[in-house]
């Protein structure tokens, strides 16, 4: 009997106590994700309102960074801190543009790899810390990077970082070249595409030996590495992928809100955000993080957009229940209860099916 | 130069003295419960607009307040144990839950409070005014300023009551009992999870009359317990998990370290060289400097 490959993704999370998963091909779970990429690609045919578009580029965006972010996740490690990833990214590509006219198309690989290499720095010695001591580093070096940008305005080298001030990206009108774009769709379209682009490549990880050896190390590191398993080694690969691509997603962002600011780009808030859509989801699964911003944001976007203004904080008060409501009641998400629902629909589709 | 340095160390030893008497709690906390709690800088924060709100409705000296917030935030602390961090050992049916779940579960209580705290109090400075918050004591050639010479010999009397309320009350010895090993003291006939509650509240209580003495000399603001948070959490880090005294020493070491380099570098670069120094410790020093003395 073939096993679908969503089946070995979750075959290979920790498996909870007493839930025993079939190994039997969930069609229906495929068709779900089939029906929802044709409705996401079909939705800017049919509104045309740019802030709801706006809210379908955050959801995706979120997706992107949440995927990114769970990639160190399925090494076992909560990082607090991938805002700094994210910043590293829209800094050096908006950086490489305003000052040398680099399209943010190129810049944004250099973002990429810079951020790849100060994962690598940082992680080496810190994945030795685990649980909430790695958090909490986590936390100290992204707070470094942000104090520091927050107050410099100019760097070494004569980099303007401009301090507190942040940068704006030079508007250059709709001129696809440079990464601008004069309407919401091309960007509804490049989140989407990013995304998908994100969830794919952690499903492949999951389905490669690196990403059996992910699952053992997050089960348990020291059994792992009695089998053999250089664990450091491959926490530094899952990182590095993961800062690489919270750093394109940096690039994104600066292009798309086309500003930037130590707060915005590199703070404890966005990195709670980007934490968060994962932990709701299941940050150790494939599909956890889209699922967990598909749910939160357009929620914490609506509740910004129409009450902020009166009651600032309130979307913040919203995501800290949040938090606690999952992790006291879904501490690994909503991805599993979600597929015993599906499977279970599955199961009384076929009865009613043999009964007709 | 010599003159300037001294009177650096002795602002910093005065900031210290605070940074240990806000730590002592969330070290308590930590090596009893073996929880860390991150929504500690909202702790505080509340419990000095408590003691705010008293001053300015009733006119009540902060010092006095002390005696009001103290008991407030004990029964807070009792309740925020039994009802926010409980489930979460009834859920594992364990003495001990898995740490990164609790820090997540605090990370957001500390979202929460604060941004309720936003939205209630607003995002304006407040301070007490009184003339005791500018008065100032003359040592030598050093000019202390009188509220904050009190809180730093506040924070040795508390980490001293403390002390002397885990070695010599009943009550005490039973949570260090819990702390040293937890089924042996549920053998022994402790309810461990009551020792859980005392001890929160116990720590957060310590924790608002470090808040009540900080107000005639502190800014106000939602926001301002990240801030102090963070430096607790180095505090702790530095002096040993769980340690009390250590707290104390982490705290007059963070100080003096702080006030000293504010001379030769900006001040934003101290902030950064503390995080440096937590992540230095976190890497090679995990069991802290007292860990390191003991040793």
């Amino acid at each position: 009997m073939p096993i679908s490959a969503l089946e070995c993704v979750h075959a290979n999370a920790p498996s909870v106590e007493g839930r025993d998963h079939p190994r039997r091909s969930s069609a229906l779970s495929w068709w779900i994700i089939a029906a929802a990429t044709l409705l996401f690609l079909i939705i800017p045919l049919l509104l045309h309102d740019p802030y709801y578009l706006h809210i379908f580029i955050l959801v995706f965006l979120f997706a992107y960074l949440g995927t990114a972010w769970s990639l160190v996740g399925m090494a076992g490690q909560l990082s607090l801190g991938h805002a700094a990833f994210l910043g590293i990214g829209g800094y050096t590509s908006t950086l490489l543009f305003m000052e040398w006219g680099v399209t943010p198309w190129l810049g944004m690989w250099m973002g990429a790899i810079l951020s790849a290499v100060v994962g690598i720095l940082i992680g080496y010695p810190t994945f030795r810390l685990r649980g909430p001591y790695f958090a909490l580093t986590t936390i100290a070096f992204a707070e470094i990077l942000r104090i520091y940008v927050e107050n410099t305005e100019v760097g070494p080298f004569g980099i303007p970082l401009r301090a507190g001030m942040g940068l704006l990206v030079p508007l250059k009108g709709s001129a696809p070249a440079l990464f601008q774009f004069d309407s919401k769709e091309p960007y509804y379209y490049l989140s989407f595409l990013m995304m998908c682009m994100a969830v794919g490549l952690s499903f492949l990880i999951n389905r490669t030996r690196f990403g059996f050896y992910l699952a053992a190390i997050r089960a348990d590191q020291d059994a792992a590495e009695s089998l053999g398993i250089n664990s450091t080694r491959f926490k530094l690969l899952a990182m590095t992928v993961s800062c690489l691509l919270a750093a394109l997603g940096g690039t994104f962002y600066a292009q798309y809100f086309r500003y930037i600011n130590p707060e915005r780009a590199m703070g404890l808030g966005i990195s709670i955000e980007i934490a968060l859509v994962g932990i709701v989801g299941g940050w150790q699964t494939v599909l956890g993080p889209t699922i967990g911003s598909v749910l939160l944001s357009p929620l914490s976007e609506l509740v910004r957009a129409y009450l902020g203004g009166t009651y600032a904080g309130l979307h913040l008060i919203f995501y800290g229940l949040v938090l606690m409501v999952v992790v006291l009641f879904l501490p690994n998400g909503i991805f599993g209860p979600l597929q015993m629902a599906i499977r279970r629909l599955e199961a009384k589709i076929r009865k009613s099916d043999e009964k007709g | 130069m010599i003159q300037l340095l001294a009177s650096a160390a002795v602002t910093g030893l005065m900031l210290g003295g605070l940074y240990g008497a806000l730590a002592v709690g969330l070290s308590l906390i930590f090596g009893i419960i073996r929880v860390i709690n991150f929504a500690h800088g909202a702790f505080l924060m509340l419990s000095m607009y408590a003691s705010f709100w008293l001053w300015y409705f009733f006119h009540i000296n902060p010092y006095l307040s002390i005696l009001l917030v103290v008991p407030l935030f004990f029964l807070f602390g009792y309740a925020v144990q039994q009802l926010v961090i409980r489930p979460m050992f009834v859920r594992e049916r364990a003495l001990v839950v898995e740490p990164l779940g609790v820090l997540l579960l605090t990370a957001g209580l500390d979202l929460v409070l604060s941004n309720l705290a936003l939205l209630f109090f607003k995002s304006d400075y407040r301070a007490v005014i009184s003339p005791l918050g500018d008065s100032t004591l003359r040592l030598g050639f050093l000019d202390l300023n009188l509220p904050r010479f009190l809180l730093f010999l506040l924070s040795f009397a508390i980490t001293g009551g403390l002390y002397w309320i885990l070695n010599h009350t009943e009550v005490g010895v039973a949570i260090r009992s819990v702390g040293q090993n937890r089924e042996a003291a549920a053998l022994c006939g402790v309810n461990v999870y009551r020792i859980y509650s005392l001890t929160f509240g116990l720590g957060t209580a310590v924790l608002a009359m470090v808040g009540a003495a900080m107000t005639p000399f502190y800014y106000i603001n939602p926001s301002m317990g990240s801030a102090l948070g963070v430096k607790s959490f180095i505090v702790v880090v530095l002096g040993g998990l769980g340690s009390v005294p250590g707290a104390l020493l982490g705290g007059l070491i963070l100080g003096v370290v702080e006030s000293v380099t504010a001379q030769f570098v900006p001040a934003t670069t101290s902030v950064i060289f503390s995080f440096l120094l937590f992540i230095i410790v976190m890497l090679w020093r995990p069991k802290g400097l007292m860990g390191m003395l003991e040793a």
